[in-house]
């Protein structure tokens, strides 16, 4: 019992840490575009390189906010019903769906991707653009860990409804970032 | 012929209404299809096998890179209250005329839906920021939350809103796909630029038809626009309430016109937008670490929702296509009575029908990337396709009693305020858009005739 909740604890603390981390990259996103367009445009200079750290920013901000959304249930669902629903039915719903949809969406992304990010580790897949940066492979390497955090956020999850329910009151683990 | 892609509809539907995250729940149902087809040997389980450059399709999309810095100007805008200044400040200067502040709110609502596109967003700070006031100058107040409901949702047609983004990305992948399958292999592409440009005309029409609605209920007999407020003039002068307006107007239309002259992508010019709502937040000293920490653990938790919900439709898309759902709903367009109108009559009223429940971004990356494909390779143009998706969606986002812009603005507004009247107070707006609707099947030049003067 005291081993979950420590582990269901655990995973939303590293998903939080990291959320803090990336959401700066929203930030550096803007201030980087920024900058491509003032050296096209004013100094003549393409950068790709540059260019593309957007990307990789992008992919690290959606990617790892995933996960973390699930802790802070940011992600957009279909209320008409659920607001009208009882606590109970609503833990219901939520442990159904994490079992039902969460877990195996999860193992699915991760076992499919798999291949595909080895084969693209083997060659050490670069960009397709001449003085881009060499790194594609680790952008498909977040697509699986993405859906590893995911497995994980899912898991801890259904441990805190679970010790909820019986009787374990827990506090609705939301980090206290803002 | 196989309905198992119907079923598929109607369970991830049904699914849907439980209330679990949206993205979950249509790769899940998707999955759990998908899983019984194999054990039963009714699907492939090759079919499965493109999920992986799909997702690093979503991964590397150049165009969808847009999305964050465009929330990232929106949520910035909103969380400074420069948005607000904007209000307070249009609103003393058209303080003389009757029905000023009604014609503030239009204004102000289209600008902000332009930057943000997000519904529930701009009916929210709206509905904070100007229901009290107006209610407290004695509008009707079914006259106040109607309009402020219906310029809420301003944000799907008014350029350069994130809605407007997703769907041009989508749209171009459909119309792509529509020429290929009629074996065109250099094919036509539409742009974000092109939706944008096309939607223009069409927004300005409405927001058009908005004021004169306005300002006709304020010179009609009846109560709904109270006689001009004697407010006594020590507010900011003339000079100071331009001043204050010019720099968010300027943002808006430097961001919008670099696009439509072609000089900046839109992932640049949301970039360079993104870095001037910053750079006026700092200016008015409105910006410190504590306001950039908030702006940026939104965009984080927005980006990630609406590119979750991308990831989601793409595995629902993939399975649903392996069940052959594509040639079901061609072989139904097919046999449509009317043909190309009549298929696309059937694909606004169900459109028209998920916009009760769902919203812009999973319509656009569920639906239209089914049909979409179809209905183009049917000859209908691309542009007009996305702007009638858009006015529809907009329409049934207000449609009473599962209009959504209605729930969010219900919750801020007063008890004392009936739930019936929000709901006259929206049916001028619905008949408006009506209207729009009708003109631009009447002349889909409206919504083309824009984009073929600027991008030839």
């Amino acid at each position: 019992m005291e081993r979950l909740r420590t582990t269901a604890k655990l995973v939303n603390q590293m998903n939080a840490g990291l959320a803090r981390a990336i959401r700066w990259l929203c930030l550096i996103m803007v201030v980087v575009t920024l900058l491509v367009v003032v050296l096209r445009y004013g100094f003549d200079v393409g950068a790709i390189a540059v260019q593309e750290s957007v990307m990789y920013m992008h992919g690290l901000v959606f990617l790892l906010g995933i996960p973390y959304g699930i802790a802070q249930n940011t992600h957009v669902r279909v209320d008409i019903v659920h607001a009208r629903l009882s606590a109970t039915w609503r833990h219901r719903i939520e442990l159904a769906g994490h079992v039902l949809f969460l877990l195996p969406v999860a193992v699915f992304i991760f076992v499919m991707s798999l291949p595909y990010v080895a084969a693209s580790w083997r060659v050490l897949e670069g960009s397709p653009e001449v003085g881009g940066m060499p790194a594609v492979f680790l952008l498909k390497t977040l697509v699986p860990v993405m859906a590893a955090l995911l497995f994980l956020q899912g898991l801890s999850e259904i441990i805190r409804i679970a010790l909820a329910a019986g009787g374990d009151e827990e506090p609705h683990m939301t980090s206290s970032a803002l | 012929m196989n309905y198992t892609p119907l079923a598929m509809f109607a369970v991830t539907f049904i699914a849907l209404l439980g209330g679990y995250p949206v993205a979950l729940t249509l790769a899940g149902v998707a999955l759990l299809f998908a899983m019984a087809g194999i054990l039963t040997g009714a699907f492939n389980p090759g079919d499965l096998g493109f999920v992986s450059g799909r997702l690093f399709g979503i991964v590397t999309n150049q165009t969808l890179l847009a999305v964050p810095l465009f929330v990232f100007m929106g949520v910035m805008l909103e969380k400074t209250q420069l948005a607000e200044g904007l209000l307070t400040n249009l609103s003393h200067l058209l303080r003389r005329f009757r029905g000023g502040l009604a014609v503030t709110v239009v204004l102000v609502g289209m600008l902000m839906a332009a930057s943000t596109g997000i519904v529930g967003a701009t009916v929210v700070t709206m509905g904070l920021m100007s229901l009290p006031v107006m209610l407290k100058q004695g509008y009707e107040p079914g006259f106040a939350t109607g309009t402020i409901s219906a310029t809420g949702t301003l944000g799907q047609i008014i350029p350069p809103s994130i809605s407007l983004v997703l769907l041009g990305d989508v749209l171009s992948n459909a119309y792509q796909q529509a020429q290929l399958n009629m074996g065109i292999f250099a094919p036509k592409s539409v742009s974000v630029g092109d939706l944008f440009a096309g939607s223009i005309i069409p927004g300005l029409c409405l927001v058009g038809l908005y004021l004169i609605y306005v300002l006709g209920r304020g010179m009609l007999p009846g109560n709904a626009v109270p006689a001009k407020v004697d407010e006594p003039d020590d507010g900011p002068s003339l000079l100071q309430t331009l001043g204050a307006l010019f720099p968010p107007l300027f943002l808006i239309v430097a961001v919008l016109g670099s696009i439509l002259a072609g000089w900046a992508t839109p992932t640049e010019a949301a970039g360079v937008g993104a870095s001037g709502a910053l750079l006026l937040a700092m200016w008015y000293r409105r910006c410190d670490v504590q306001k950039l920490r908030q702006v940026c653990e939104s965009t984080l938790g927005t980006t990630a929702m609406v590119f979750f919900i991308l990831v989601g439709a793409s595995i629902f898309s993939l399975v649903f296509r392996g069940y052959g759902g594509d040639e079901l709903v061609q072989a139904w367009f097919e046999q449509m009575p009317g043909g190309m109108w009549g298929a696309l009559a059937i694909v606004m009223l169900v459109i028209f029908l998920l916009g009760f429940i769902l919203d812009f971004i999973e319509i656009t990356f569920v639906v239209v990337p089914i049909v979409g494909p179809v209905l183009l390779a049917m000859g209908i143009d691309p542009i007009w396709l996305g702007v009638l998706i858009a006015v529809n969606l907009q329409t049934s986002f207000l449609t009473p009693p599962f209009g959504f812009a209605l729930f969010y603005l219900r919750g801020v507004t007063p008890p004392e305020v009936p739930t019936t009247s929000i709901y006259r107070g929206v049916v001028p707006y619905i008949v408006m858009q009506l209207v729009l609707l009708a003109l631009l099947l009447a002349w889909p030049g409206l919504a083309t005739w824009l984009p073929s003067l600027i991008y030839g």
